[in-house]
């Protein structure tokens, strides 16, 4: 292949899923914006967004990852059946993404206060991420499962898709859930 | 199904998760940065809620670059093409359909955060975030083509699996060089 045809097969391939991940970002740019005014009720809130965001790309992008490997290896069947391999994948998911939620409410917390920063009560910043990660768990779990299945059905390359899928309904679902929990936790505490 | 559990090797519920956990940390503490730069530019935010509505984007596109990138450069190391030669045009075409990407993707968050501004009733002219969208994207693509670089060729050097452990740790460091270049150029190009 020419440098210039390489040049524009990659730029066509990866167009429309950053166009789409485009999409997901600034839907999610407005849910952020009608929380700028929660972050004096909860400071530290926006300490923990873009790390909350990055962490549903890495736990399960991961997860995306494994699954399609082991469907191009036949380790696993594209459904959603009781095999002790994907059931171990889901539950780690689970345990990984709700772990790590709790992780970052008690790390902002500890950074803001070495700053000397002013920061919301720890057991607020840990409430809402705790929330938000349990929900935003569900979604994305059984949503990224149901798709790449869908894909690899329908002959996808299951690889292709899992990053661009795992971004965009993370930023989505992410920051609704956030909404959500940030919500819920001004009502109770 | 009942396979013996020996079997699972690295599909052992014990073994994600204890392979997993401690990196995922690792990678919290290092967008933990990102998250204060955020913090900090909480007044900007206020007055200026159109820059809140290209946050996301501009956390999570250079990483998504990075990753396209890295995945293709780790799959040429794969296939044996083990050099990195400057002379190589088609590297380069890899390299320039990475920025092009980055200068359209970047042109269109600012034309979305334009025609989105009346929604959440803030507003600046069209020329003030182009520039804010191009400067601080451009520079980001240009961060993670140099990071995947040097990440997918020391993890090759090393003998470990780009697509384990360097894909993820180029993806959140090049998140972290988002944030805080796109908050330092807002608020040069607005002087704040």
């Amino acid at each position: 292949m020419s440098a210039r045809e390489e040049f524009w097969s990659i730029y066509r391939e990866a167009l429309p899923i950053l166009l789409v991940a485009l999409g997901g970002g600034l839907f999610a740019g407005i849910v952020l914006e009608g929380m700028v005014g929660s972050v004096e009720r909860f400071p530290g809130l926006f300490v923990m967004i873009p790390v909350f965001l990055a962490t549903r790309g890495n736990v399960y992008g991961a997860l995306g990852g494994r699954i399609s490997s082991g469907l191009h290896q036949g380790l696993i069947e594209p459904t959603f059946e009781r095999d002790e391999r994907l059931v171990n994948a889901v539950a780690a998911s689970f345990i990984n993404g709700i772990g790590i939620s709790v992780v970052i409410g008690v790390l902002t917390w500890l950074a803001l206060l070495i700053l000397g920063w002013e920061v919301a009560a720890l057991y607020e910043l840990v409430a809402i991420m705790l929330i938000a990660g349990v929900l935003t768990s569900v979604v994305l779990i059984f949503g990224l499962l149901a798709l790449i299945f869908a894909g690899f059905e329908s002959g996808y390359d299951p690889d292709n898709l899992v990053g661009p899928i795992v971004t965009t309904l993370g930023d989505i679902f992410g920051m609704l859930f956030m909404l959500f929990a940030i919500g819920l936790v001004e009502v109770l505490a | 199904m009942d396979s013996p559990r020996g079997s699972l090797g690295s599909w052992e519920l014990r073994s994600i998760v204890g392979n997993m956990f401690p990196l995922l940390v690792v990678l919290c503490v290092i967008v933990l940065w990102a998250g204060i730069t955020l913090e900090d530019a909480q007044e900007m935010l206020e007055q200026y809620g159109i820059l809140a509505l290209m946050v996301p984007t501009m956390v999570d596109m250079g990483g998504n670059l990075g990753a396209i990138l890295s995945s293709r450069l780790s799959t040429r190391l794969h296939l044996g093409t083990t050099d990195f030669d400057p002379r190589d045009r088609e590297l380069w075409a890899n390299v320039g359909a990475i920025l092009a990407l980055a200068a359209t993707i970047f042109t269109a968050l600012a034309f979305g955060a334009y025609l989105l501004g009346g929604l959440v009733g803030s507003a600046l002219p069209l020329t003030t975030l182009l520039t804010i969208a191009l400067v601080s994207g451009l520079s980001v693509a240009v961060i993670a083509v140099v990071f995947s670089f040097a990440t997918t060729y020391a993890s090759y050097r090393l003998g470990v699996d780009p697509d384990d452990t360097t894909i993820p740790i180029v993806t959140n460091v090049v998140d972290v060089f988002g944030m805080v270049i796109f908050i330092g150029v807002s608020a040069l190009v607005l002087g704040f």
